[in-house]
């Protein structure tokens, strides 16, 4: 890991996550959600930014059941889907 | 060494002092005696006049030779008080380095430290840059004697910096009793290490579980768009994010610093 004995290359350190861990699904209560993401991840060839909504709907699946602390969206760096829906709104 | 060259030289002028000293007891005797005899007359016309003026200011020379060792003295103290701040400025170097250097690494981000000032409002406001694709592929590990089957459940994600990702592992405890596993991950390229930014994982905390038991366990990340105006980055498409489960014994933990 960082053990490497070359004197001044850089080495890898770890950092803790940013809000710590998640606790463990023991009883797969989103199981379906993360189904449906590697479904959608698979057919558009493992390309992120067209399963982002099934990755919210995930999270949101953990929120609610507890597994996950409640924050807004645009702190998870979902913004771009949230202001989607309210232009939508709008447009209506 | 330059002690018994000093010693030499001042023996020698002790024993000239003495011999001086001798002679003009001898010659005082003598002229008490009445004697002023004229080989005492020519042994005194005969010595050098420099013996004569050293013999007549025999004290003074002696007041010199006293000073002369007073101003050794001084410089010897002098030089001593300065070898000594000399060391004991270095040991105090030696302790200050430890914090300096910390410093130091913070500021330029060398040795791969984490650079101050991460905060996660940086998330909120970062914008994606759409043209650089990065390829993240995944990689799990276990211990030798962790007996768990740990596995990525996508072998790679194509993203950009400043978008959030969520990928997924899958491990199974597939013993009859329960097991209590602990990860880290590494990020190769080393470099690209700072910028991979986690936001939630299962990673440096105990995880258990039950016989039998499988869990699915997501990791919530981005790439720091400041990826993107690195110049040693430039030529990075791939990042390899790897995970190694060890298992957890009582009482053990990983030593990650500042992680408590």
């Amino acid at each position: 890991m960082s053990t490497a004995m070359n004197f001044g290359s850089k080495s890898f350190r770890p950092r803790p996550p940013d809000k710590g861990a998640f606790p463990l699904d023991h009883f797969g209560e989103c199981k379906s959600f993360k189904e449906t993401y590697m479904r959608c991840l698979r057919e558009s060839h493992f390309d992120n930014s067209r399963c982002r909504e099934e990755s919210k709907e995930y999270l949101e699946c953990r929120m609610d059941r507890q597994l996950m602390a409640k924050e807004p969206f645009e702190k998870l760096g979902f913004k771009d889907l949230m202001e989607k829906p309210a232009e939508e709104n709008k447009a209506e | 060494m330059l002690l018994p060259f000093l010693l030499r030289g001042c023996t020698a002028k002790h024993y000239v002092q003495q011999a001086l000293s001798s002679t003009r007891l001898c010659v005082n005797y003598c002229n008490i005696r009445g004697l002023a005899t004229s080989s005492g007359q020519l042994f005194l016309r005969r010595t050098p006049q420099r013996f004569l003026n050293q013999s007549r200011g025999a004290k003074t020379h002696k007041r010199k030779h006293q000073n002369q060792e007073d101003d050794w003295k001084k410089r010897n103290k002098t030089v001593l008080t300065y070898i000594a701040a000399a060391g004991v400025g270095m040991i105090g170097l030696s302790y200050a380095a430890v914090p300096l250097y910390r410093l130091y690494c913070q500021a330029t981000g060398l040795g791969g430290t984490a650079v101050a000032g991460h905060n996660t409002d940086h998330v909120e406001t970062m914008k994606p840059i759409r043209d650089r694709i990065i390829k993240v592929t995944f990689n799990a590990d276990t211990h030798a004697s962790m007996q768990w089957n740990f596995r990525p459940q996508q072998s790679e994600i194509y993203l950009v910096p400043g978008e959030t990702a969520l990928a997924f592992y899958k491990a199974r405890n597939p013993t009859d009793k329960p097991v209590i596993g602990i990860s880290t991950y590494n990020v190769v390229p080393f470099e690209a290490g700072q910028y991979f930014n986690k936001i939630q994982c299962f990673c440096f905390e105990e995880q258990r579980l039950n016989p039998h038991e499988e869990v699915d366990m997501p990791v919530f990340f981005y790439i720091d768009p400041e990826f993107d105006d690195d110049p040693r980055m430039a030529r990075v498409d791939t990042i390899t994010l790897s995970y190694t489960f060890f298992e957890a014994k009582e009482g053990q933990r990983l030593p990650v610093p500042g992680y408590s």
